[in-house]
């Protein structure tokens, strides 16, 4: 899978593109628009990275052009204006997803995968790690064969760490996919936190194998962190 | 366009002197119109007589005529009989009045001047026989000279008293109109450090007393916000810097010694957990500053006020049970109230948080949707928590305002979560009251306009 990264911050650039090579993708970075526009017409992507502040050329003039010009690749724009005109500007010239400037990475990762997935329909009504068992269509939970009793949300959020087994799930993520929630606020943070806590109990408590842990200061990851 | 003298006082001055020029000038006339018609009534009235006593004469005996000349003292009249002069006074006849006398038939006295500029006032009683004239005249030139002299006097007058206006009214206005300026003085000297001064106040219950009570009022407005806006830049810098002081010195510090990877994955995680907080903390700002400069823009719908306290509720419902509270929702019939939801949600989330924050663990909280007795749509969050003394109540709203330090560090919040929910819910034109006693609760209450 080939990623080009468009921005023009260095540290951003280098921080992406080691992050994004630590997960086997190829990355080729860009600092200026042209060289974007220029890279995106001669070589061939599966995704772009698209920074909208740029010199020289603008993110979003680069990305209208682009799409004028019939390119299908997806673009995930990251952006660090986060008013809804913005958001709507970038959807509206044809970016496929956006991230708000400071982001998670692990966030990204997952927005990254969702993007190169698409259209791929992956119907799954069973998930299992171990011995844990989740079925998502009876909703029933077992452990080593034994029933486990989870409130909704608890559900919730074990069925997207488990669709997400072995990576890192950032709060940011679990605020916007499970809660359906946008703006970040310090109660929703002390909720997922609590909810996280009880699930625990329920899950790994009676166990001596654990299976959810605490990435200090990034979110929570099911399994092994694969690196 | 019209001219408009931009000094108050040079119109004020103009205004009374136009004012009392036109005064002047009407009395003037009305003055000299009077003295005017009372002279030439006292001339006409002689004149009258004088034109009975020969008329009498004649009638009595047309020949005593010369004796009436001399013994009355009438000096110039003439009697004519059908065209015939039947006697003349020489003064009369020397005068030339003839002409004037024939030219004028009517009974009313005229002013007649001989060809030499001589007025005189003459007065002709036609047939008082047959065919029989008579014509009187007297000297008017004493009147003339009187009218003369009395306008002389006023057109000098005038000029002379508008002019006294002018400088009196300049002096008045100039005396009424000090105490503005020494306001305006004031006022330009009252800088953003001297805030606390003030505009003195001589009489509070006259029209400058009540000026300089408004600006003063003004004055305490602008001080007191200026006053928030420092303690919330001071207050910001604090809160972010903290955190960045906490990167700083755990990544230096993890720097000086070489640490195993574990110790690594420690140090780092322990930044991002402080970047997180900054994070967050900029959002709120961001929020905050967002509803100041009216980007907040609410999207207006009609909302069932008890769907959403249920849910807001329902959200925090972990954090109650953690404590083990008993968090209930209070909603009789539907109440309605227009808002954007999100938003609205967003406040009672920070309400209740709040209380589930302050209250002791086995406390109540209460969501309770009502309808006031205004009409208006109300969610009232109550807690039977430690209160909120009276001295906090009104601050309690401001950014990074905490009754106690030391209790919110350990609690964890922002600092930001009320005065969030106010601007938020200020946007939908609701407001927060508060009402609370020291040891006996708190109960935010959420008003909105009813959809």
């Amino acid at each position: 899978m080939r990623i080009l990264v468009v921005e023009d911050e260095s540290k951003v650039a280098k921080a992406l593109s080691d992050g994004l090579g630590a997960e086997r993708y190829e990355v080729r970075v860009a600092s200026t628009g042209e060289e974007g526009f220029f890279l995106v017409n001669h070589e061939s992507f599966d995704l772009v990275l698209l920074d909208l502040m740029l010199p020289g050329r603008g993110g979003l003039e680069v990305l209208a052009t682009l799409r004028k010009r019939g390119l299908q690749t997806p673009v995930l724009v990251l952006t660090a204006k986060d008013t809804v005109e913005d958001r709507v500007q970038g959807l509206d010239l044809g970016a496929d997803d956006y991230l708000v400037k400071p982001f998670a990475f692990p966030e990204l990762l997952a927005r990254i995968r969702a993007l190169l997935r698409r259209g791929r329909l992956d119907q799954v009504l069973r998930l299992h790690h171990d011995d844990l068992e989740v079925d998502l269509v009876t909703r029933k939970v077992t452990r080593a064969a034994q029933p486990l009793e989870l409130t909704a949300k608890e559900f919730e959020i074990l069925e997207y760490l488990l669709r997400h087994a072995g990576r890192v799930v950032s709060r940011e993520m679990l605020a916007r996919d499970v809660w359906q929630v946008t703006a970040r606020a310090t109660p929703l943070d002390n909720v997922i936190d609590v909810t996280i806590a009880r699930l625990r109990r329920k899950v790994d408590d009676p166990f001596s194998n654990k299976l959810i842990h605490t990435v200090r200061g990034v979110g929570f990851v099911l399994g092994q962190e694969s690196r | 366009m019209t001219l408009r003298p931009r000094s108050v006082r040079t119109r004020l001055t103009l205004w009374h002197a136009g004012v009392l020029a036109a005064v002047v000038c009407a009395f003037s006339g009305a003055i000299f119109f009077f003295v005017r018609v009372q002279l030439y009534r006292d001339l006409d009235a002689q004149l009258g007589h004088d034109l009975a006593t020969v008329e009498r004469t004649y009638r009595e005996d047309p020949t005593d005529l010369r004796e009436a000349e001399s013994r009355a003292g009438i000096g110039l009249f003439e009697v004519v009989g059908d065209g015939a002069v039947l006697y003349r006074t020489d003064a009369w006849a020397q005068a030339g009045f003839e002409h004037a006398a024939r030219d004028h038939r009517e009974a009313a006295p005229f002013s007649w001047s001989t060809p030499g500029g001589k007025p005189y006032r003459l007065q002709t009683l036609a047939s008082p026989a047959p065919g029989i004239r008579i014509s009187v005249a007297k000297d008017e030139s004493a009147v003339r000279r009187t009218l003369r002299i009395l306008g002389l006097i006023l057109a000098l007058g005038i000029p002379c008293a508008v002019a006294l206006a002018i400088a009196g009214g300049h002096f008045l206005a100039g005396r009424v109109l000090a105490p503005v300026g020494a306001m305006a003085e004031r006022a330009r000297r009252i800088t953003v450090e001297s805030l606390d001064a003030r505009l003195p106040v001589e009489d509070p219950g006259d029209e400058f007393g009540r000026l300089a009570g408004v600006f003063n009022e003004t004055l305490a407005r602008l001080q007191d916000s200026f006053e928030r806006l420092r303690r919330f830049t001071a207050d910001a810098s604090h809160e972010l810097r903290t955190p960045l002081t906490a990167i700083r010195s755990v990544g230096e510090v993890a720097l000086q010694g070489s640490l195993d990877p574990p110790a690594y994955r420690e140090v780092i995680g322990s930044m991002l957990e402080e970047v997180e907080r900054l994070t967050r903390l900029v959002e709120s700002l961001l929020t905050l500053t967002r509803a100041d400069s009216g980007r907040l823009r609410p999207a207006r719908e009609i909302v069932d006020l008890g769907a959403l306290a249920g849910s807001a509720a329902e959200h925090l419902r972990v954090l109650a049970e953690e404590k083990e509270q008993v968090l209930s929702v209070d909603a009789g019939a539907v109440v309605r109230a227009e808002c954007d939801p999100a938003m609205v949600r967003r406040g009672i989330v920070n309400l209740v948080d709040n209380a589930i924050r302050y209250t002791p663990a086995g406390g109540a909280i209460r969501l309770t949707v009502r309808v006031l007795a205004s009409g208006e749509a109300a969610v009232e969050v109550s807690d039977n928590g430690p209160g909120i003394a009276p001295v906090h109540q009104a601050r309690i709203f401001e950014r990074f305002y905490r009754v106690d330090s030391d209790r919110s560090k350990s609690s964890g919040g922002t600092g930001l979560g009320l005065a969030i929910a106010r601007s938020v819910v200020a946007a939908n034109g609701g407001r927060i009251e508060l009402e609370s006693a020291e040891g006996r609760g708190s109960l935010f209450r959420v008003v909105l306009p009813a959809g």
